[in-house]
């Protein structure tokens, strides 16, 4: 019964294809046709092309974990980059006590989705209810604890943390792919399409899809929809537990501040790719880390100025900002149906 | 905000304000000068979030605009400090009009992620006009003054930036604020110019953060350098924003008074020591407050009166 | 009923006695702040938090220090007692943190503090009071410059640093590569603020007229993941530079120096700027894959791996043993900045003896001014900490060191001591 409800609403929201998910498609395909060009016709670029999407992966997926808290509460939670780096330094810890890296890989992503649902429990639930403000507050004020306890315990300094894919690389016509690359790209996708599966095909992810389609008629038909978005909580941070690991070698150390360039892009990517949309997130994650690269890369003109490094992010805000003017709810947000 | 306080409270604030100096040390003046600092930015924000709803969390973009400000007329034309907090006013009132028309365009969290970008943003624009605006290296002020001198500055301009906003929000721009966060659709219907006012707030409250800043970077010895606008700084006036809850006096004063004093008393907390304190116990008691009072202050004060009353 | 005037005068006054007391509270008995009979205060502002935190070890070397002259009745039988704060390298932090440290601690003299912002955030309010603010721990060309001249509306005659400048060591690089490599394609990838640009700087000095020989330049942001620094570095070997140049900070040092062996066929010359060759750090680029061997670096400490036997780097492990124990792992793995804290504060309290028994700030200001440092320990063998009118910058020595022995190796120091470089 209850699938058949939610997928009557689904449909509901669906509709036809309207004209600006079209241009939306067209550009992306242009920017992948333009990239794939790029690719065979220079070395250097392909390689930054790799680096870029390896790098937008980790943005993506701490982007999709924003994203699936905001579909199921509607609060954006400030605190996930710093959770993320919460549970790589746990990562750090247990492999520092000898477990090997996919062990402690594993095992870190469990405590990190019992740490997201407790957290939903104990401090989101209480507030959530009454007002969007003060839950949004909530989260910042974790940001700030959450950095203050990792200094705390861990302290301040850089630590080392061995990189689980080694330093090789592939040979593919003369540009070198390193495993790390690959691997952080594989991971990310592969944790993806698990969470995706976990939504899509099971009873559970029924029960959350309704739950934070529909609460009150969920509620109705037996989903405990509290729980739910406890346990979407407790699975936005295992993405980001896994965005925090796959990240740290990119950051070539562990230190408290991993995660903070990381969240600003991540925001932008989850905007940019629209807040309710899961895909959006990921596509505009690996948009961001490709341009990025290639902008450090050939550091284009646009008139007179030069994309520099000190204006990166003025520039990319720039973009983030005519892109909404364009499409004010991101590339595959739908519209807000604002009933009077 | 309505109503103006009672006289009473009022004259209560300020004999409080004038004899502190006197009976506290010169340290402790500088303390209660940030809290004016942050009071005239929380009430800026609270403006604009409190009463047409739309949310910045990057305020702090203004105060840079608004120290730098400061700074460079100083270093270059010598210009008198508080000519300086006026022309730092007047700029951040423009600026922020023309942040708030795209603004126009985007909705609830769209906008306040939008304006996060914002504050990310703007610091980076000295390191790369490194000559005119100082770089890394930073703009100094050609005078510096004393705690008191910014004691008295800052909370001499929140007393008059506080009667400013009563004025404005007492009258019709108020009552179309306010009519614009109930309910836009109804603000529209009942003819309100839902742009103008829109973009009236934005820049209103852009122009309190600006004057904000100038004193932030006077209280930072005159100096302004982009690390001093970090992310941190944005997030605190929203916090002290979300604690005053709708603004009233007391409330507004409670929200900067948090975010004023208590990171700088918690590197005095014991066991978890100087360095961690100020993380961990201003981040445990932003949490715990906004768990006891989502409402905020003013929520608070509502629910003694209605007590006191019953 | 009338106030009785008499109590109220009275009243009064005891209040205006005890605010007065109150404010003078912790002034000693000599007037000089900070200096009683049994201590001297001092205090520092440190990155212990925040981007700049793997400096941290530096002021815990220097407490393992004076925790060692202490033991051994301290200078004139004053102890000295270091209280530091965490700036986390933010400006807005460090003015009331030293603004605490001057009026309610009452320290004698500022000392140590790391950062080139934080520096200049205080200097301003530190010279207007005479407060000392020395051996600062960055190399920015500021604090030798602005002794005699006006810098940003005045001259900072209280201000002092210590290691040799950016731009000085930059210009040894400049010789070194005109030396060995003469027709050099050089690239530069160099962070984008005020450290950055001092080094650059000083290389294109050091370079004069060679200076059209830099084919590219890279500006990167100190936040930058590794992947966008390596795209700098692969832009600088895309315009055809044969020599690299490497002006960054540790983190991003080791990713230029992983990039390297990815860019196919492109053995460059690599130069390596000191703040960023500590061996810790230089052991990681290795395990990202650097190739290490050929890279060109400086030093002005003594290494407590390749030159263990000498007294000075027994004193410091001993030291380091007794009194800051948990770094005794990382200085066996050669880690550079805890003999820089040692060698810092060993010029400290070298001062504080010259200075005399009747210490104030001004007799500080004199002996760091008057500095003729030969027996630093920990400075390598042969350099001198040396000040005077016209020497404002104390260390203008260095030696060039090159890297062998791949993986697990380490510097190597050869060649002359190079002195006169600021």
């Amino acid at each position: 019964m209850v699938d058949a409800a939610t997928s009557r609403l689904e449909g509901l929201r669906g509709g036809a294809i309207d004209p600006g998910t079209a241009t939306v498609v067209l550009f992306l395909l242009g920017a992948a046709i333009f990239l794939l060009i790029g690719c065979l016709q220079s070395k250097n670029f392909a390689q930054l092309t790799i680096e870029g999407l390896a790098l937008g992966s980790v943005y993506g997926s701490l982007a999709l974990a924003l994203v699936l808290v905001y579909r199921a509460t509607h609060v954006i939670n400030f605190a996930q980059g710093e959770l993320a780096m919460l549970t790589t330094y746990i990562a750090y810890e247990l492999m520092l006590k000898g477990l090997s890296y996919w062990t402690a890989f594993a095992a870190t992503l469990a405590i990190a989705f019992v740490l997201g649902t407790v957290l939903q429990v104990t401090i989101i639930r209480p507030v959530q209810h009454r007002s969007v403000i003060a839950t949004v507050i909530v989260t910042v004020g974790l940001f700030i604890l959450i950095d203050g306890i990792v200094n705390w315990i861990w302290g301040g300094d850089f630590k080392f943390m061995k990189s689980p894919f080694g330093n090789g690389s592939f040979e593919v016509g003369g540009v070198k792919i390193l495993h790390l690359y690959v691997g952080m790209v594989i991971v990310v996708f592969a944790s993806v399409v698990l969470v995706w599966a976990l939504f899509r095909f099971t009873k559970l992810g029924l029960g959350m899809r309704a739950a934070a389609l529909r609460p009150a008629a969920a509620s109705l038909v037996g989903v405990r929809v509290d729980s739910m978005l406890a346990i979407g909580w407790g699975l936005a941070a295992l993405l980001g537990a896994v965005a925090g690991l796959m990240a740290e070698p990119t950051q070539i150390f562990l230190s408290p501040g991993l995660m903070q360039p990381i969240l600003v892009y991540a925001f932008a990517a989850a905007v940019l790719g629209g807040l309710e949309s899961p895909a959006g997130a990921l596509i505009g994650g690996l948009l961001i880390g490709v341009a990025l690269t290639l902008i450090a890369g050939y550091k284009p003109h646009i008139g007179p100025i030069t994309i520099t490094s000190e204006l990166q992010l003025p520039f990319s805000f720039v973009v983030l900002l005519v892109v909404l003017l364009i499409k004010p709810s991101g590339l595959f947000g739908r519209r807000e149906v604002r009933r009077v | 905000m309505k109503n103006l306080p009672a006289l009473g409270s009022l004259l209560v604030v300020a004999g409080v304000l004038s004899a502190l100096p006197f009976l506290i040390s010169d340290y402790n003046v500088s303390l209660v000068a940030q809290v004016g600092i942050f009071f005239i930015a929380v009430l800026g924000l609270n403006i604009l979030t409190g009463y047409t709803g739309q949310i910045s969390i990057g305020h702090g973009a203004f105060m840079a605009i608004g120290g730098y400000t400061t700074a460079v007329l100083s270093r270059d034309h010598h210009t008198n400090l508080v000519v300086t907090m006026v022309v730092a006013f007047a700029l951040c009132f423009v600026v922020g009009l023309i942040v708030g028309l795209p603004a126009l365009r985007l909705s609830g969290v769209y906008l306040a992620l939008v304006t996060f970008a914002l504050a990310v943003s703007i610091p980076q624009i000295p390191l790369q006009y490194s000559t005119f605006l100082g770089g890394s290296g930073g703009v100094q002020s050609a005078k510096t003054v004393s705690n008191l001198w910014i004691y008295g500055a800052a909370w001499t301009a929140s007393a008059i930036l506080f009667v400013l906003a009563w004025l404005i929000l007492r009258g019709r721009i108020g009552r179309a604020f306010r009519a614009v966060r109930d309910s836009e659709i109804a603000a529209v219907a009942s003819g309100v110019e839902l742009p103008v006012y829109k973009t009236l707030a934005f820049g209103i409250s852009a122009a309190y953060a600006g004057v904000a800043g100038s004193l932030f970077v006077l209280a930072t010895n005159g100096f302004a350098q982009p690390s001093e606008f970090d992310v941190f700084l944005s997030l605190e006036i929203l916090i002290g924003a979300a604690i005053a809850g709708l603004g009233s006096l007391w409330g507004i004063l409670a929200g900067a008074a948090f975010v004023g004093l208590l990171p700088q008393i918690s590197t005095s907390v014991p066991v978890i020591g100087a360095e961690h304190g100020r993380d961990v116990v201003f981040g445990a008691a932003v949490i715990l407050v906004m768990l006891l009072l989502p409402d905020g202050f003013a929520g608070l004060l509502g629910r003694i009166r209605r007590l006191a009353r019953a | 009923m009338a106030v009785n005037r008499r109590k109220l005068g009275a009243l009064l006054g005891a209040l205006l006695v005890t605010v007065a007391v109150a404010g003078t509270a912790g002034a000693s008995p000599q007037g000089t702040p900070g200096v009683s009979s049994k201590q001297i205060l001092i205090g520092g502002t440190f990155p212990y938090t925040g981007p700049a935190a793997l400096y941290k070890t530096i002021p815990v070397a220097e407490q393992a220090w004076y925790a060692y002259v202490n033991a051994r009745g301290g200078v004139f039988h004053r102890k000295i007692v270091d209280k530091t704060i965490d700036d986390s390298y933010n400006p807005a932090q460090t003015v009331p943190a030293v603004k605490q440290l001057v009026e309610q601690d009452h320290v004698f003299a500022i000392v140590g503090s790391l950062g080139t912002a934080p520096g200049l955030a205080t200097w301003g309010y530190l010279n207007q009071r005479k407060v000392p603010q020395v051996l600062l721990a960055t190399g920015d060309a500021y604090w030798g410059n602005c002794v005699h001249h006006a810098c940003q509306g005045s001259a900072k005659p209280w201000t002092m640093g210590w290691q040799p400048s950016y731009p000085g060591e930059a210009k040894l690089y400049a010789k070194y590569i005109l030396k060995n490599k003469p027709k050099a394609k050089i690239g530069v990838i160099y962070q984008n603020d005020a450290y950055g640009k001092n080094y650059l700087s000083g290389l294109k000095t050091g370079l004069g007229s060679h200076a059209n020989q830099i084919v590219d330049t890279e500006s990167y942001s100190v936040t930058d993941p590794a992947p966008v620094v390596g795209a700098h570095v692969g832009a600088l070997a895309a315009h055809g530079a044969d020599t690299l140049v490497i002006f960054a900070t540790p983190a991003a040092s080791i990713a230029a120096l992983a990039t390297v062996p990815h860019i196919p066929g492109w053995h460059p010359l690599t130069v390596l700027n000191n703040v960023s060759a500590n061996r810790l750090f230089m052991l990681t680029a290795a395990k990202n894959g650097a190739s290490l061997n050929g890279v060109i670096s400086t030093t002005y400490t003594a290494s407590p791996t390749t030159q263990a036997n000498l007294p000075g780097m027994k004193l410091a492990k001993a030291i380091i043993h007794k009194y800051a124990p948990a770094l005794d792992q990382s200085l066996a793995l050669g880690d550079g900045n805890i003999i820089y804290g040692l060698a810092s504060a060993w010029t400290f309290t070298d001062a504080l003896k010259h200075a005399g028994k009747n210490l104030t700030r001004a007799g500080l200001m004199h002996a760091l001014r008057n500095m003729k440092e030969t027996k630093n320990p920990f400075i390598y063998p042969g350099m001198t900490v040396q000040t005077s009118n016209k020497r404002t910058f104390p260390m203008e020595q260095l030696k060039i060191i090159k890297w062998s022995g791949g993986g697990s190796g380490d510097w190597h120091a050869s060649g002359k001591i190079f002195s006169g470089l600021k």
